[in-house]
């Protein structure tokens, strides 16, 4: 290798560097920003908002997302394919995306989804309930508001048992 | 040969220079826009976003965090490599040299919280003779005793028995204080601007702090005041008039009661937690209802220059209330200031002209 073409090797190599590194690739680890608005709208249609947040205000994409990105990379495939049929749904149906689609429509798109493809919707119900109700840690259940909602003391208060060791087992 | 050892001595050169330029190239374009370079990672665009709805909104992000060279090295190696933990957080490290940033600005506080037993260090809590002599070392301990630690009690201290001698064996923790500002704030939290309280002591309760959260081990993550549990508090079947000041909720976590043991009266007849069990000191007695802060101040505990604030000098009984045999003065006392009555002092019951004092809330 040349001196010339080493430094138009370091050159090409930082510039692809600094390209990916200033790349906004939005919040998601593993969505586009099309399928997470997708997904935010059957999520909202399993868990509506009511006197509480909605599945996808209370962080459930997020936690679906980071989630994909590792213990669940195996469904990758399936939510591609599943939020591709979402929107080609909601597109046949509604002549819009499914986000775009209003709640009624999306409601009908997503009832559709469970007819035509019940092994995703269980996939996507069983992670929304996951992350609405599961540990914020996770992504999803935003300030703990489905542990308020459900009224549970949250962290729990747990004092020390007063005990001796030294005085005997029973102290 | 020749030729190969100049191309190698070409590449370290370069390395070099370019390892030079990008460190302080990077520190300059993080430092210069105010986050919007941190968020350039999409990682951090949440934790970015968090601290600009805060107090803190006019730091930078260097203003407080680490930019070693070793930590830019490892947060490229965690980026590129997508080895990132779900949640974002401050190793423990990290977290004890975030004692020393808040110290920059918050110079009273952090004295007055060095000063108090909130600053006790891994050393102190986990080599004391007489706790470990009578209860067990154990990861438990570390809820309220270290909840940033990255570990278990293990790795911590040893040896885990009631006989010692015990060290702290993680290098460089003995004299790092076990519950560091972030125990009881969270800086990267939504919320509106602080404002200075309009009074420091306050029985019916202060407004609560956005700032002011519980660092929770288990949950790896704040919980604010505003929404962590007040327990509802027996002195036997009798219900305690627990304080709704909800600044002390952050206190229960650590200072918690107990729910009835297997066996006891309380268990027996289905009464609720007891004050007093565990490590509660809700008030009971002449002091039930006030909350934490009536006395104590919050960064160090100090709750000497308190009896002032209510009281007169002198006590209905003429005695000065500083004197009285109550731990206050005296911390063998058999009377303590938590739960002091007056029937521990008037046995044969409450002279007339007290009993008319306490009814019209003198």
């Amino acid at each position: 290798m040349t001196r010339r073409q080493f430094m138009a090797a370091g050159a090409m190599a930082s510039a692809a560097w600094a390209a990916g590194c200033s790349s906004h690739r939005g919040p998601w680890e593993s969505l586009t920003e099309r399928q997470a608005q997708t997904l935010a709208a059957i999520c909202d249609q399993i868990v509506p908002a009511d006197d509480y947040p909605s599945a996808s205000q209370a962080g459930v994409v997020t936690y679906i997302d980071r989630q994909l990105a590792r213990h669940y990379r195996r469904h990758r495939k399936a939510y591609a394919l599943g939020l591709e049929q979402a929107d080609s749904i909601g597109a046949t149906r509604c002549g819009v995306r499914l986000a775009q689609a209003s709640p009624p429509q999306q409601l009908q798109v997503v009832m559709a989804i469970e007819q035509q493809n019940a092994a995703f919707f269980d996939l996507v119900r069983k992670h929304t309930l996951e992350g609405y109700y599961g540990s914020p840690r996770h992504g999803g259940n935003r300030d703990a508001v489905s542990w308020r909602m459900l009224g549970v003391s949250q962290p729990p208060l747990l004092g020390r048992a007063q005990y001796d060791l030294s005085k005997g087992p029973r102290s | 040969m020749k030729a190969l050892l100049r191309v190698a001595a070409l590449c370290l050169a370069a390395a070099v220079v370019l390892g030079a330029a990008g460190v302080s190239g990077a520190s300059l374009y993080y430092d210069s826009q105010h986050g919007a370079g941190c968020t350039s990672c999409h990682e951090m665009a949440a934790y970015v976003g968090g601290v600009h709805d805060s107090a803190h909104r006019s730091q930078n992000c260097l203003d407080c965090h680490d930019t070693s060279l070793a930590t830019k090295l490892r947060h490229i190696a965690v980026h590129l490599g997508r080895t990132g933990p779900e949640a974002i957080r401050l190793r423990d490290v990290d977290v004890v040299s975030m004692t020393s940033a808040c110290q920059k600005c918050h110079q009273q506080e952090y004295a007055t919280w060095h000063a108090g037993p909130h600053s006790a260090t891994y050393r102190q809590i986990f080599t004391d003779a007489k706790q470990n002599t009578q209860r067990r070392l154990m990861d438990d301990c570390l809820r309220c005793h270290g909840m940033h630690y990255d570990g278990s009690v293990r790795d911590l201290v040893q040896p885990l028995n009631a006989t010692g001698p015990w060290r702290v064996v993680r290098a460089g923790f003995a004299d790092q204080p076990t519950m560091p500002c972030l125990t009881c704030h969270w800086i990267h939290r939504e919320g509106s601007l602080e404002t200075k309280p309009a009074e420091r002591i306050s029985v019916a309760g202060s407004p609560v702090h956005d700032s002011l959260a519980f660092f929770d081990r288990r949950e790896r993550m704040h919980f604010a005041a505003a929404e962590l549990p007040l327990p509802q508090l027996f002195d036997g079947a009798t219900p305690v008039k627990v304080c709704p000041d909800r600044r002390q909720a952050i206190c229960y976590q650590c200072h918690a009661p107990r729910q009835p043991d297997t066996g006891s009266v309380a268990a027996a007849h289905h009464w609720g937690p007891q004050a007093g069990s565990g490590d509660d000191r809700t008030p009971l007695g002449v002091h039930e209802g006030l909350s934490c802060f009536s006395c104590h101040q919050g960064h160090n505990e100090n709750a000497r220059a308190s009896c002032k604030t209510c009281h007169p000098k002198m006590s209905h009984c003429g005695i000065d209330v500083e004197k009285m045999d109550t731990s206050y003065s005296n911390p063998a006392s058999r009377h303590n200031i938590h739960w002091v009555r007056c029937t521990d002092c008037h046995t044969h019951g409450v002279p007339r002209a007290g009993r008319a004092a306490i009814a019209s809330g003198e």
